[in-house]
């Protein structure tokens, strides 16, 4: 189903039909794109295989780290002496040259690493990034200060070079995987708190959030019950973008020699060290490299399919200042009423955000020229 | 110590200082298998040298260099006392006479080594080169601005241990004299019969005091060699040398010198420097290298095409890669642990890892297995080829370990690197047969180096390497393994922290040695000796590898540096 | 304090904060990275005396807040520093000199800033066409085979990382077509076709890489304002769909993808260690890899403070671009 005819449509048609439950709407949304269904399926499958990497292999009769120099051609540089990269029925994807070990048993057992180090990044990002966010737009104008200038500095650091240092400092005792996951997280979540913090300027704007503050709701009470559900389109989208960047962090940092440490397998590892293989045993780097595209074009479309599903109006919630004007364009045209899951009212008032332009919303729209230019900060460095 | 990587390093992640040192990491037909592809393969003067390399030349100042027999780019520039044979293979690990008229001459007992300087010698601005500014040249590289050489001088010269060079001190080295402008004598601490071999190095080149501009010396360093510098951009990444006309072949016959002109070009990634000389496009076709090599999956690439095949030159460097243990922790402390890892290696594993036969070669003794070393290919521990296990489970369970043992084995997480993760990995399943489980402790080369090489620190099972300064057993088994040269309070090299009597007596005797081929055969019975005890496990002896552009000529790479000779290479 | 004027100032006084702030981290994080800089600097084998003595020169055994007292000096009134023969004068704002090759960090920057910024803004111009033409093209005609074909190209660039993607586009267009040249930096002022030859596999790496997030960014915003009532209002009056898609809805789309380009380019200025490292771009990425490594601090300090500098400027200059697209925006 084309987005493009979601998003069209979007403020006309779907806030006039009174909404059912969020959850089942947002269910009905998404099971109504047929590409992010696949696209799901497809990060299912992934996560599945990364998950029983014990079993599969298991199946195959192989694992990541048995050597099998009788499988490689060693006066050749250790290239694998079966055709196509050595497959057979005992090894299904060929194995590694140099050491003959299992590339699918290497594959899956990646799977498990490279998606695992990205998600845990992802959650730490997320975590940090919205406390920060959150708490820089609805703190005072010092905290706010504090938090967005600790956010520009965090921008502003190279993030290879601060991985670089951070990863030589830790002890080695400490589980590789975790910490790469632990470092990137640490050190590349100022954008998605810049997201954040201009997401929640917005929406601290809109009437039931002010109406809850006139009505004397603590700070914590109106992030947690009005924002947070308010915030949940953009960060998962944001997030979804994240998870193929973390995994090309990941991969650069193995090129740079700070990565996940052999012989744990991961992706970014195979690509690093197939890389030069490429014409003497291609499979070796293909395989890594198509693992990582089909994950990289799930992921977005996945994300492309929840944003839309989580929010037709605007379809992309990561432009989030215009998203607060076309929200009262919208409103504009008409249709004021649209119920949420919990019943509450969120009707915008059809000019407050148009024509109006109170020094509230001048200062949101430059708070998004800084929350808006991020959808991709972070992939520089892996450049 | 020179570090020549083994497999072309991707990123300049690694052990720069030495890296660079080096200049040289290694390669070459040593049976003169590569040849220019040309019908007339008979060099000719002219034509510019490309040189494609991958660690720029950031250094170029003759105190701070550390070389193996005066380094290769370098050597272009710089003529020492002696320089190293420019032959083929094992003829090229003899010490020769460069500006000296011999290799030296001692006295009885080798603590005085005269030279005398040739006639004629003069630098790219047509000055005289003199033996005042040789010696000026030796105290200026003890200067603390200047530092990064060997320790060699420091260690020798009488009195210099305290030395701080002649920016600070005006006297300069009183254990060096100069009688008269050609003449230059040494007064050592102890007999030393290595001495022509150190003469080899770029600390012994002149340079001109009134030219002396300290730390910015390397930038335009004052040429005695065939070339001049000409440009030096970006800290040694570009660097142009043309003919020195004030150089002649008269009094040099080591440098051939044919091309005119020697384009340096590096900081560039070693699989392009690789590619660039297969494709041979325009000027890369009269390219070579002097510190790239093929890594494995290039070999794997070029040993498919015969004509790519002719272009490759095979080198070796005496240069060792192995296992240490500190005797002083546990288990280690127990030499039967230590002889039945040693039994249970599985070095076929290890050299795949390395990038397979063609690039390693599995090693059973400490020194290079080559006869300048005195190379005595003894197996005490025979592994076979992948390992035997049997035996090592025997002393294991001698040893009180009948189910087994569990080791901590140390490495650096540099990756294309002779301590690599990768070599590390080969371990752990080389060990497995024989009922010894590895853990791997990956350590940032930083902290890998500061960690092995200091004697509170060391931890008990760890990879190093080791090579040769100059091709000869002294600076290869002494710094090791001589009792005397345990540092306590900063780098030290002697981890097995072996104080033995005997081999400390037998160092000091073969070091009064004047014959070389002599001291050769008692270095190799001292080795043999010293392997008894097990402290190391020796795994392998890399082989180089190294491509050169299609119009490469005259292709020379001794034993010495395992690195093809650029003074010897024609484009012509 | 409102205007231009005010802006710039309270940018500025900002961007001193963010650097002093970053110049404090990078000193705390390298001072307990381990390896022994006097020992490297030195040479593997050197003596404990001489160890002391480079540590003496290069002032290691100072006290860290000494240090960096030493470096705030140099940035404010410069820095005498001796060759051995002769002292010589770095002058403010001097950023140190590196410990490895005695260089002034300043004269090290200024050598290496115009290889970064030849990458970094060719590289734009390549990102910027096939991102916002793939974005225009999957607004506009989706599901043609060109839109999916560049797409598909888009999404794989983000996928892969550049050393892979260049390294084979090397070997490729270089090696086996032999269409261009291995890429060795020539400088822009000494011939500006060879530069443009040269750089050309390097500009397209890194713009695969990012081209999809603008190829995405572009198409969000289109759809959005395609989705808006005046357009409808336009396409009732019977306005061109090609005036329509041009003149409304990519100027929709204008703003977010000249922020979006700014944070770009000014963190690609340091951040594009790979590309530069693959392609032999002796550029800032690939120097401060360098002195990460060789815990060179000096260089890395300068040099994440120039990248830091680029960063926030790069971050104000969208901000302007933003209020002169969007005049209702204040700067602040």
């Amino acid at each position: 189903m084309s987005e493009a005819l979601v998003a069209s449509q979007a403020a006309g048609t779907d806030i006039s039909v009174p909404a059912g439950s969020g959850a089942r709407q947002f269910w009905r949304r998404l099971r109504a794109q047929r590409a992010a269904l696949v696209a799901a399926v497809v990060v299912a499958l992934l996560v599945l295989v990364a998950l029983a990497a014990p079993l599969l292999t298991a199946i195959e009769g192989q694992d990541p780290f048995t050597y099998h120099p009788s499988l490689i051609d060693s006066a050749r540089g250790g290239v694998p002496t079966g055709s196509f990269g050595g497959i057979t029925g005992g090894h299904w994807l060929g194995v590694e040259p140099q050491t003959g070990r299992d590339l699918f048993a290497r594959l899956a057992y990646g799977a498990r690493v490279s998606l695992g180090v990205a998600l845990g990044a992802t959650v730490v990002q997320v975590t940090i990034g919205v406390v920060i966010g959150v708490a820089a737009a609805l703190g005072s104008r010092w905290v706010d200060q504090l938090l967005s200038r600790i956010t520009d500095i965090i921008v502003a650091m190279p993030l290879m070079i601060m991985s670089l240092a951070l990863l030589a400092i830790v002890p080695s005792s400490f589980p590789r995987p975790l910490l790469v996951a632990l470092v990137i997280g640490l050190i590349a979540w100022g954008n998605i708190a810049k997201i954040v913090r201009a997401q929640t300027l917005t929406l601290k704007e809109l009437d039931y959030v002010s109406a809850a503050r006139l009505s004397g709701w603590g700070t914590w009470r109106i992030a947690r019950r009005e924002l947070l559900p308010g915030l949940a389109a953009p960060v998962i989208t944001y997030a979804a973008l994240l998870v193929p960047i973390n995994i090309s962090t990941e991969a650069a940092l193995s090129f740079l020699g700070v990565g996940v440490k052999p012989p744990t397998p991961s992706w970014g590892q195979m690509l690093t060290a197939a890389d030069v293989w490429y014409q003497a045993a291609p499979q070796y780097l293909l395989l890594p490299a198509g693992a990582l595209f089909v994950t990289v074009l799930a992921l977005t479309v996945l994300g492309d399919g929840i944003r839309t599903a989580l929010d037709p109006r605007a379809a992309s919630r990561l432009r989030i200042g215009t998203g607060r004007k076309r929200e009262a364009k919208a409103d504009a045209s008409g249709k004021k009423v649209a119920v949420d899951a919990s019943g509450k009212n969120f009707a915008a008032d059809a000019d407050s955000g148009r024509s109006t332009l109170d020094p509230s919303i001048k200062t949101i729209k430059s708070a998004d020229a800084n929350g808006v230019k991020d959808a991709n900060g972070e992939k520089e460095d892996p450049a | 110590m020179r570090q020549p990587s083994i497999i072309a390093r991707r990123v300049a992640v690694a052990s720069v200082s030495l890296a660079v040192a080096a200049g040289a990491a290694a390669c070459g037909p040593k049976d003169n298998d590569a040849k220019g592809s040309g019908g007339d393969s008979t060099p000719h003067k002219g034509g510019t040298l490309t040189v494609l390399n991958s660690q720029p030349q950031e250094d170029f100042d003759p105190a701070r260099l550390y070389t193996s027999g005066g380094g290769n780019v370098p050597s272009l520039v710089f003529r020492t006392l002696t320089t190293r044979n420019r032959e083929n293979g094992a003829a090229g690990a003899k010490v020769v006479p460069d500006l000296a008229t011999d290799t030296g001459r001692p006295n009885k007992d080798a603590t005085v080594w005269t030279y005398t300087l040739k006639k004629g010698l003069k630098y790219e601005d047509g000055t005289a080169i003199t033996s005042a500014d040789i010696k000026y040249g030796i105290e200026r590289s003890f200067a603390a601005e200047l530092s990064g050489g060997a320790p060699y001088l420091r260690d020798w010269l009488v009195g210099a241990a305290d030395y701080q060079g002649p920016y600070k001190d005006k006297k300069g080295l009183s254990a060096i004299e100069t009688p008269d402008s050609r003449t230059i004598v040494f007064h050592l601490n102890k007999p030393e019969g290595e001495f022509p071999y150190l003469a080899t190095q770029t600390q012994f080149t002149p340079v001109p005091k009134a030219k002396d501009t300290g730390t910015k010396y390397e930038q335009h360093p004052i040429s005695s060699g065939p070339y001049k510098v000409v440009s030096n951009q970006n800290d040694g990444e570009t660097i142009v040398l043309e003919r020195n006309t004030y150089w002649s072949t008269a009094t040099d016959a080591e440098r051939k010198a044919y091309p005119d002109k020697i384009d340096v070009k590096s900081g560039l990634d070693s699989s392009v420097i690789n590619q660039r000389l297969s494709s041979s496009q325009g000027a890369d076709a009269a390219a070579v290298t002097t510190d790239t090599n093929l890594g494995p999956a290039e070999l794997a690439k070029v040993s498919g095409d015969k004509e790519l095949a002719a272009r490759v030159g095979t080198g070796h460097f005496g240069y060792t890669n192995y296992i240490a243990f500190n005797p002083t922790v546990a288990p280690f402390n127990n030499v039967k642990v230590r002889q039945a890892i040693s039994y249970a290696i599985d070095r076929s594993s290890v050299v795949n890892a390395a990038g397979g036969s063609s690039l390693a070669e599995a090693a059973t003794t400490f020194l290079p297995n080559q006869k300048s070393f005195g190379y005595d290919p003894y197996d005490l521990f025979p592994a076979g080829a992948s390992g035997n296990a049997a035996k090592a489970k025997e002393l294991l369970k001698e040893a009180g370990y009948p189910k087994g043992i569990t080791v901590t084995l140390t490495h650096s997480n540099d990756k294309d690197f002779e301590t690599s993760p990768e070599i590390a990995t080969a371990i752990q399943d080389a060990l497995k047969k024989a009922g010894i489980t590895v853990k791997l402790q990956g350590l940032e080369i930083n902290d890998y180096k500061d960690k092995i090489h200091s004697v509170k620190t060391e931890p008990g099972f760890f990879l190093a390497h080791w090579g040769a300064d100059w091709p000869s057993g002294g600076p290869f088994l002494a710094p090791i393994f001589d009792g005397r040269q345990i540092v306590k309070d900063g780098a030290n090299f002697n981890t097995g922290l072996l104080n033995d009597k005997s081999v400390n007596a037998e160092i000091d005797s073969i070091n009064k040695l004047t014959n070389l081929d002599e001291a050769a055969k008692r270095w190799g019975a001292l080795d043999k000796e010293i392997g008894e005890q097990a402290l190391t496990v020796p795994l392998f002896h890399p082989v180089y590898k190294r491509l050169v552009g299609k119009d490469i000529k005259n292709v020379v790479i001794s034993d010495w540096t395992g690195v093809l000779d650029i003074s010897q290479v024609a484009v012509k | 304090m409102s205007g231009f004027g005010g802006f710039v100032l309270r940018r500025g006084i900002g961007t001193v904060i963010t650097l002093f702030a970053i110049s404090v981290i990078v000193y705390v994080v390298f001072f307990v990275t381990p390896g022994n800089v006097a020992q490297i600097t030195c040479g593997p084998r050197c003596s404990p005396e001489q160890v002391h003595q480079v540590a003496q020169q290069l002032r290691l055994d100072d006290p860290l807040y000494l240090r960096y007292w030493h470096f705030l000096q140099g940035i404010l009134v410069g820095q005498d520093y001796s060759t051995g023969t002769s002292v010589e004068h770095c002058s403010a704002p001097c950023l140190g000199l590196s410990y490895q090759g005695d260089q002034q960090v300043t004269q090290l920057i200024l050598a290496k800033l115009p290889v970064s910024l030849s990458l970094v803004f060719g590289a734009m111009v390549l990102w910027l066409i096939l991102g916002v033409g793939t974005g225009v093209l999957s607004a506009w005609r989706r599901g043609r085979f060109t839109e999916r074909l560049l797409t598909g190209i888009t999404l794989a660039g983000v996928a892969t990382p550049v050393f892979v993607i260049g390294l084979v586009l090397m070997i490729v267009v270089c090696g086996q077509l032999q269409l261009l040249p291995f890429p060795q930096y020539v400088s822009l002022t000494d011939d500006p076709e060879q530069w443009a030859w040269n750089l050309l596999l390097p500009w397209l790496s890194l713009a695969l890489i990012e081209a999809a997030a603008f190829a995405r960014l572009t198409r969000a915003s289109m759809l959005e304002t395609l989705a808006e009532d005046h357009i409808r209002t336009f396409r009732a009056y019977g306005v061109g769909e090609r005036s329509i898609i041009g003149r409304h809805a990519l100027r929709g789309a204008f703003a977010p993808i000249i922020a979006l380009n700014a944070n770009n380019v000014g963190s690609a200025v340091g951040g594009a260690v790979l590309t530069e490292t693959l392609f032999g771009l002796p550029g800032i990425g690939q120097e401060l890899v360098h002195a990460v490594n060789v815990v060179d601090l000096p260089v890395v300090v300068g040099m994440v403070l120039v990248i830091g500098f680029f960063v926030v400027i790069a971050n104000a200059v969208a901000d302007v671009l933003y209020a002169v697209a969007d005049r209702r925006v204040v700067l602040a």
